[in-house]
């Protein structure tokens, strides 16, 4: 588990919200940064495709492991934000 | 006391070490299977304890110097307990792999507590493994400025990665996530043709598939496999996966089929490789015209001669060692530059020949021992004139000169010679040499500068990484290089990459006409290149070969009555 006092970036929490909403079907509404993405239905398969994402949109990069050591939408947002601020 | 950067392949298949000295020089690359004369050498540690001893030994480290081991991957991919896709190759060979590469990925460097070279468990600087094969690459890319990509089986993450070398400075553009590659689809084309691609024999689909037809039906339906999306490749879903390969295996070959009855499957694998390929291409067209390529994919020749001029890519260059051997030159660079502070890709000068060379005692003594039955001649300083004119003669020659090429081509340290002129010498060698099967290509040698003259799209090949079509008016010339549609998978050779070869092209072409050599790998079927003297001297006692060379001795069999 990764921990870090890094706020998460509202561009960051809305880009994996409207992600993680795409790939399980939901209204984005229900996404929170304090939502747990294993219990939104994000299968792992998703959640690889998801770094993909990020790492285009964000021009960064992510480890495969990454994703997998945050258990939340923010958790994972701060880490985003946190190599963001390091570029 | 000096550093060394032991840079080490860990993917668990075709493990290889390489060593790089404090300036950044590549100064030894060998791939294992070469050492312990077994193909691909899985599951063996690429620092295998008498391997690395003697890499050690050829660059003269000495005790006390400071070795620096990376390795070719940044994770350990069974850690990430990802469900294993196996819509196309089964679940139990990418299990199998996965654990290979976990165990070499941890035991990385360990030998070197066995030499006495360190005193604590080394902790390797690890690398991505698309990062490797990419700066590998640009290490044998005489270019400042180029597009990179990498197209393999599986990265540590997807199969293919985007770079930019500007001013030498590699830069990550973008890399696929997710499942979807065009290696792990060669690999199961590779099946359903009846050979085995653990055994590394998509060789044999790529040259059966100028044996057939492509069906464009067939083709769309195996395009439909892929999809390239701004050139990140996705697999289709499950189903549709599925739906494809029922129309398909019922077309598979039988194992007790001829082989050729997989040629038109072959040939519309290919051209489908091809389309899907291209549509990766295009996704980086605008980083043209200079192309570097590499990863497994990249030793697709058949595809890779296709290239310049025909897409947005004016020029492409291919490394000799684009597959996962190549990465321990990756790693190994890549920690001398994360150590030293270095940016820039140094350009290695493009020399393959950075293997073992004969050990010089071994030679004298198999000198003498081979008197007994052989000819033997000191033929140093006309070695190319006298080979030549044995070659004229239509002998068969094994060559082992000066140090092993490092990747999977004989560029002439290590290989079968042959006179090209004889529609028969193909059958000959298969016949009293090499055992393999009888559709199966040989390579031609030519000199850069006469390569208009035989082939059309000409352009530089110096590590057998194109196949080009010959010109209509010279294939009953050299019929013994010609492949079935008309190529040929060829080695250009000039006075500075390849001197030796060069001048034994040039004074084949004074004694018959014909500045073209046949060229092929210095192994029997399912062996490893060989290694060693012994290695040759075998070949040369259990095979119909006329003579071999090493270094300046030339050694024959008694000429034939």
């Amino acid at each position: 588990m990764t921990r870090t006092l890094t706020p998460p970036a509202p561009e960051v929490v809305d880009f994996l919200t409207a992600g993680i909403a795409r790939f399980t079907k939901q209204d984005p509404a229900a996404i929170r940064p304090d939502s747990v993405l294993v219990d939104l239905g994000l299968q792992s398969i998703d959640a690889v495709l998801l770094s993909g994402e990020v790492e285009d949109h964000f021009q960064i990069e992510l480890d495969p492991a990454t994703i997998f050591s945050h258990e939340t939408v923010g958790s994972f947002a701060s880490d985003i934000t946190k190599r963001l601020g390091a570029r | 006391m000096t550093t060394w950067y032991l840079g080490l392949s860990t993917s668990g298949h075709d493990p290889a070490l390489a060593l790089v000295d404090e300036t950044g020089r590549v100064v030894f690359a060998e791939a294992t299977e070469r050492f312990l004369q077994d193909k691909r050498a899985w599951g063996v540690v690429p620092d295998h304890v008498p391997h690395l001893a003697a890499a050690l030994a050829a660059v003269g480290a000495a005790p006390g110097d400071r070795i620096v081991p990376a390795t070719s991957w940044a994770s350990v991919k069974a850690d990430l307990g990802l469900k294993v896709h196996d819509a196309l190759l089964p679940a139990s060979d990418t299990i199998w792999m996965q654990g290979l590469q976990a165990q070499m990925q941890q035991n990385a460097g360990a030998s070197l507590l066995r030499l006495g070279l360190a005193r604590e468990r080394p902790e390797p600087m690890r690398f991505d493994h698309h990062l490797c094969h990419a700066v590998a690459a640009c290490h044998f890319a005489p270019v400042a400025d180029a597009v990179c990509l990498v197209i393999d089986g599986e990265g540590d993450v997807g199969a293919v990665s985007h770079f930019r070398l500007t001013d030498r400075r590699l830069s990550r553009g973008w890399r696929s996530w997710g499942p979807g590659s065009l290696g792990t689809f060669y690999g199961w084309l590779t099946g359903l043709c009846g050979f085995d691609w653990r055994e590394g024999e998509e060789w044999k689909v790529m040259g059966l598939a100028a044996c057939g037809r492509a069906d464009p039906a067939l083709v769309e339906t195996l395009t439909g496999l892929l999809s390239a999306d701004r050139g990140r490749l996705r697999f289709a879903d499950d189903a549709a996966i599925a739906a494809i390969r029922a129309a398909v295996e019922p077309l598979a070959r039988r194992p007790d089929a001829p082989v050729t009855d997989a040629a038109d499957l072959a040939a519309a694998g290919q051209a489908a490789y091809a389309r899907l390929a291209d549509q990766v291409l295009e996704a980086i067209a605008e980083d043209g015209p200079t192309l570097i390529l590499s990863g497994g994919c990249a030793l697709n020749s058949s595809y890779n001669g296709t290239i310049a001029g025909r897409t947005g890519f004016e020029r492409v260059f291919v490394p000799p060692c684009p597959a996962d051997d190549g990465n321990a030159i990756g790693a190994a660079l890549l920690a001398w530059m994360a150590d030293t502070g270095a940016e820039r890709i140094a350009f290695g000068g493009g020399t393959p020949f950075l293997g073992s060379a004969p050990r010089a005692k071994t030679l004298e003594a198999a000198r003498r021992a081979a008197a007994a039955g052989h000819a033997v001649t000191d033929v140093a300083g006309r070695s190319a004139e006298v080979v030549a004119g044995l070659l004229a003669q239509g002998r068969i020659l094994g060559v082992m000169r000066g140090r092993a090429e490092f990747g999977p081509r004989a560029l002439g340290n290590r290989s079968i010679l042959a006179d090209p002129r004889p529609a028969g010498m193909k059958d000959a060698i298969n016949a009293r040499v090499k055992g393999r099967e009888p559709y199966r290509p040989f390579a031609p040698v030519l000199a850069e500068a006469d390569l208009a003259d035989w082939f059309d799209r000409p352009q530089p090949s110096p590590y057998m990484s194109m196949t080009l079509p010959w010109r209509a008016g010279v294939r009953d010339r050299v019929p013994a290089v010609v492949h079935d549609d008309g190529t040929g998978r060829v080695q250009t050779v000039g006075p500075d990459s390849a001197p030796w070869m060069a001048d034994l092209v040039a004074a084949f072409g004074r004694e018959t006409g014909v500045p073209v050599v046949l060229n092929t790998s210095f192994n029997i079927m399912g062996k490893p290149i060989l290694h060693s003297v012994e290695d040759a001297l075998g070949m040369l006692a259990t095979t119909g070969l006329d003579a071999v060379l090493i270094e300046d001795v030339l050694i024959e069999k008694p000429a034939h009555p």
